[in-house]
């Protein structure tokens, strides 16, 4: 016997062991939990400002630099810091955006004796204007910005081109004064439309030729006109591919003109009422890429439209959506100049940020008690000038993530050019007016299919080899079956996906026929293989031992396999006319893609067979032996026992196997973005492709700028991603629990 | 084993108390009893059976004949091979891997180790209750149902009508009536094991062997279940393995004392109990060894 201390301390020792071990393992469990809530709430930190509202920040009100005249137009530059105005007579004034000083005045070459009747705005992107004359010319200018950095401060420089000359450009070769005036100038060419007193409104085409000899250039002019509606002209608008030509009515009165064809007259495309009668069109621009027109009504209203196809082909403009925050007549419509954005002031002085394809309302404030009669937006759409009667006020403006809205995310959008609503999920272009379509309902579908797909395939197999492996199978066989089905779960996915890409795709494409030839023949062959067994010799069966049937079936699957591949070449010759492909889309009007959902099914499916196998045998297997004997004394047969006793004691474990095999294949990054061709299509098609949440993440994560609204729904998805799996793990331990719950005296 | 041992001196401790339903076995006059065994008619018959597990010998030439309605009780030290003998009659040993059996066993004259006959239906005619209770995880109906259902009969009628005789012959209704749809596993290990009883008696077998069927219950629930053999005697032919020779006396008719794998003596409860023909029964019974 120890003496008494010694124990006493031995006793001490134990307690201390075990309160050791109990805290280590509440601190082992409390950090998972701690870094999954992490995981969580980083998600959502960056997910989260996408949601919050637009804010505008006053920075300074000024008098008018230049108060002799009128101004009629506004802008800034990229930087925000320059601002300029264009008054009635020619004159601009660059001013700081800050207070307001004069920086620089430039009066344009107005030529004596003539005055400015009319203003014509370019695509804002290239600072193209060109102001009208009371001779029926035009005088096109373009206002610039240099940017140096004498002793490395930078300096910003405005200047002012003439980009066709300084001789203005004949507009009206009938000499009349151009009351409307609109232009588009590009490179090569550039188109002015005017409205004058005559029945006609004049439209000149130029053409750019370059002397090779002289490096001189010229423009060629040629004229056409188009006639003049019976109300008053009121808005004149070129589209900057110079393609469309907009003339609008005070009524809100539309005609739709295709100018394209420089040698034919302009064709009548469409007429059409922009707004809703009694009210009265007050104001209409260019959506970014003017593809979209932006109609503002005397009621308030601003509707955006755009031309769709129509089951002909032809171009009709359409009525897409509603901006209604406004209850009085909208003002002055200003587009961003790289988003699907706009900003817009009403009569009561209430300024406005909306984005059209987000269908959101970011910001409507009042910033005066007058009207906003001008109002200018920087390019980056992070500043923007208002002008009242008396002054100018500059504003800042927080606006990142307009893009992003609960419908523009999962639900359907009319994107400019579709021909209907759709969900998309097309993040970027090269294009500057590119319309990100952000929806997240088609990688979500890819990423459901994906594991529809995958879970087909690996479900009955895994499920059903395990029930064989615990209940049936000899335990020296089992000893081997298991550990190399488990070591399967070990192989890296991305080696899946690599064979599952370059190696399975393309086999399966060339032997299409065979694979379903496969898919069918196996089950039954199989089933016709156990079953002609019985009918060998007793002598021949009783050389297998008990448990080991099983083994003889590799065989047969080889054989069948063998003989199914062998059989494709043949069976697409004589039943589907040498190309299965072809066959299926003449005939089924299936599309194939050689990245399809049978490849990824067969590769993901291989990569989850190993989760839902072992989790479900080891439950079977854990099955008390005592039940199983309890079912067979009572006369039921090994199969009824399985089917009655066995399963539903083991099904809560083999629910939650399915459901983390489930988990895997949605979460499955390497399988999906190597062998599913990452197209995001909205399909079922067994044939086609998918995109999943956690491929588009893999593939676009790198390209997206840090910080940008792309960036952040890419978070989302990650969001969506960790969501979905966190539901359906929450959902198989709910499960599990109850079913647990309910086996617990076991 | 310590489990067992308290359970034996537990048993022993109570037996004198009165049976709940009044009966006490050791007063009863048994007009069947005693050294008249002609009359028996046999049911089962185990001619020169030898079992090995593997290399090694687990029965040696058992010779036994099995009275019909009556309750024949296997004694014997650990190992002796009582339980063994027990799953030949049901053919449960033949879940065991490297068995083999050589010899006859009979049921009704018919040989069970054919190859024409049908195990399941064996099993079905030879009822088996465990040591351990082993309900399954389903509720009170449907595990006593469960035989029922296995054999196909989908009549609802008559499985209702089968479940509550059952429950009844295992003197279990009263208890459960009420909560026929309650999970099985909420009842006490006692209450488990008369409802194992049922459900092997709603199949109405011929024979119904016991392993230990008490050995794992406390004092009174062990009580019940001796009861419930002796009600149950009349209409099937009983086989018990215990190791509580109090409890043997009390409930059989017939006594085997095995021994290595042998049948040592075979007789008459009260013979072998109070007049054992082999000094090693004596020595067992008398607690020498065990």
């Amino acid at each position: 016997m120890t003496n008494p201390a010694s124990s006493e301390l031995m006793l001490r020792w134990r307690m201390l062991k075990d309160r050791l071990a109990q805290h280590m393992v509440a601190v082992g469990g409390i950090g998972v939990i701690v870094a999954i809530v992490l995981i969580a709430v980083y998600l959502v930190y960056v997910v989260l400002p996408m949601f919050e509202p637009a804010t505008i920040n006053k920075v300074a009100s000024y008098a008018l630099p230049a108060s002799d005249t009128e101004p009629v137009y506004f802008s800034i530059e990229e930087q925000a810091e320059i601002g300029m105005l264009l008054d009635r007579n020619g004159k601009l004034v660059f001013f700081n955006t800050v207070d307001g000083t004069p920086v620089k005045e430039v009066r344009l070459a107005v030529p004596e004796g003539r005055t400015v009747t009319s203003l014509g705005r370019s695509d804002p992107t290239t600072g193209v204007l060109a102001l009208g004359l009371s001779d029926g010319s035009a005088l096109v200018f373009r206002h610039a910005y240099r940017i140096s950095y004498p002793d490395d401060k930078r300096l910003i420089t405005p200047v002012v081109e003439y980009p066709l000359g300084e001789k203005p450009i004949v507009v009206d070769p009938d000499g009349l004064p151009l009351l409307k005036l609109a232009i588009q100038l590009d490179e090569e060419q550039a188109t002015l439309a005017a409205v004058t007193e005559a029945e006609t409104l004049p439209i000149v085409h130029l053409a750019k030729e370059e002397s090779l000899l002289e490096e001189t250039v010229t423009w060629q002019s040629l004229y056409t006109h188009i006639p003049r509606p019976r109300d008053e002209v009121a808005f004149l608008l070129v589209g900057k591919l110079q393609r469309d030509l907009f003339v609008a009515t005070d009524a809100g009165e539309l005609s739709f003109y295709n100018i394209s064809d420089w040698e034919e007259a302009p064709e009548l495309l469409q007429k059409v009422s922009l707004v809703s009668q009694p009210a009265t069109l007050t104001s209409l621009t260019f959506l970014a890429g003017d593809i979209s027109l932006l109609a503002g009504a005397s009621d308030g209203d601003i509707v955006q439209w755009f031309p769709v196809r129509d089951e002909n082909g032809k171009r009709v403009l359409t009525r897409i959506r509603d901006f209604d925050d406004f209850k009085t007549p909208v003002n002055t419509i200003v587009q961003e100049q790289e988003r699907k954005g706009f900003l817009a002031t009403d009569r009561t002085g209430k300024v406005g940020l909306f984005h059209t394809t987000a269908h959101r309302t970011l910001l409507v404030e009042s910033v005066s008690d007058k009207p906003i009669l001008q109002a200018a937006l920087a390019p980056r759409s992070n500043a923007m000038l208002l002008r009242d009667r008396d002054q100018i006020h500059f504003y800042k403006i927080h606006n990142e993530y307009p893009e992003v809205s609960w419908s523009s995310l999962w639900g359907k959008v009319w994107y400019e050019s579709y021909p209907e609503p759709e969900y998309v999920w097309q993040s970027s272009s090269a294009s500057n007016d590119f319309e990100p379509k952000l929806s997240l309902i088609p990688i979500s579908f890819g990423t459901l299919k994906a594991a529809f797909y995958a879970m087909l395939i690996a479900m009955p197999l895994a499920i059903m080899g395990a029930i064989f492996t615990a209940h049936f199978m000899s335990p020296r066989l089992r000893q081997v079956v298991k550990p190399t089905i488990e070591i399967m779960e070990a192989l890296p996915t991305v080696i899946l996906g690599f064979l599952a890409g370059l190696w399975l795709a393309p086999f399966v494409e060339n032997n299409l026929p065979g694979i379903f030839t496969l898919l069918i023949v196996m089950p039954f062959g199989l089933l016709f293989a156990a079953w002609s067994w019985h009918f060998l010799p007793a002598a021949v069966r009783h050389r297998i031992p008990d448990g080991w049937e099983a083994a003889l079936l590799v065989p047969v699957i080889i054989l069948l396999a063998y003989v199914s591949i062998e059989a494709s070449p043949w069976l697409e010759t004589s039943l589907f006319g040498g190309d299965i492909r072809v066959w299926l889309k003449q005939e089924l009007g299936i599309n194939y893609d050689q990245r399809n959902s049978i490849v990824v099914g067969l590769a993901m499916g291989f990569a989850v067979i190993p989760t839902i196998f072992s989790i479900t045998e080891d439950a079977i297997f854990a099955v008390p032996s005592h039940l199983v004997r309890g079912s067979l004394a009572l006369g039921a047969t090994p199969w009824q026992t399985m089917m009655r006793v066995v399963l539903l004691t083991a099904s809560p474990g083999i629910f939650s196997a399915v459901m983390i095999g489930l988990g895997r294949a949605v979460g499955e990054t390497m399988i999906v973005l190597m062998a599913t061709g990452n197209t995001p299509v909205m399909d079922f098609n067994i044939f086609e492709g998918m995109r999943t949440l956690s491929a588009n993440i893999a593939v676009e994560m790198p390209e997206s700028e840090v910080g940008s609204t792309h960036y952040r729904v890419l978070f989302l998805a990650a969001l969506v991603l960790f969501a979905f799996t966190f539901m359906v793990n929450t959902l198989a331990e709910i499960v599990r629990q109850r079913l647990r719950k309910r086996y617990s005296n076991l | 084993m310590m489990e067992i041992e308290q359970n034996m001196q537990d048993t022993n401790m109570k037996s004198e108390i009165p049976l709940t339903h009044g009966i006490n076995i050791n007063n009863l006059e048994r007009s069947d009893s005693g050294r008249n065994r002609v009359e028996y008619e046999t049911t089962i018959k185990v001619v020169d059976l030898d079992l090995y597990y593997g290399d090694k010998q687990a029965l040696n030439k058992v010779n036994m004949e099995i009275p019909r309605h009556r309750v024949t009780a296997f004694i014997g030290p650990s190992g002796c091979g009582k339980s063994t003998l027990l799953r030949c009659f049901n053919r449960m040993n033949d879940l065991i891997d490297n068995i083999r059996i050589e010899g006859l066993i009979s049921l009704d004259e018919e040989d069970i180790y054919s190859r024409t006959l049908n195990v399941a239906d064996l099993r079905r005619r030879v009822g088996m209750v465990f040591q351990k209770p082993n309900p399954f995880p389903k509720t009170i109906y449907e595990n006593v149902a469960y035989g029922l259902r296995i054999l196909g009969v989908k009549d609802r009628r008559k499985i209702d009508e089968s479940v509550e005789n059952a429950l009844r012959g295992a003197a279990l209704w009263d208890e459960v009536k009420d909560r026929l749809q309650d999970n099985a596993l909420g009842l006490s290990g006692g209450q488990q094991q008369r409802l194992v009883i049922a459900r092997a008696i709603a199949v109405e077998p011929e024979v119904l062997l016991l392993d230990e069927p008490a050995s794992a219950l406390d004092p009174i629930s062990t009580l019940k279940i001796e009861e419930l053999i002796y009600e149950l005697k009349d209409k099937y032919t009983i086989v018990i393995v215990t190791h509580n020779m109090q409890q043997a006396a009390r409930v059989s008719d017939m006594t085997a004392f095995m021994y290595l794998g042998e049948v040592v003596e075979y007789a008459d409860t009260n013979t072998l109990f109070t007049n054992p023909a082999q000094t090693q029964t004596e020595d067992y019974i008398t607690g020498r060894y065990g």
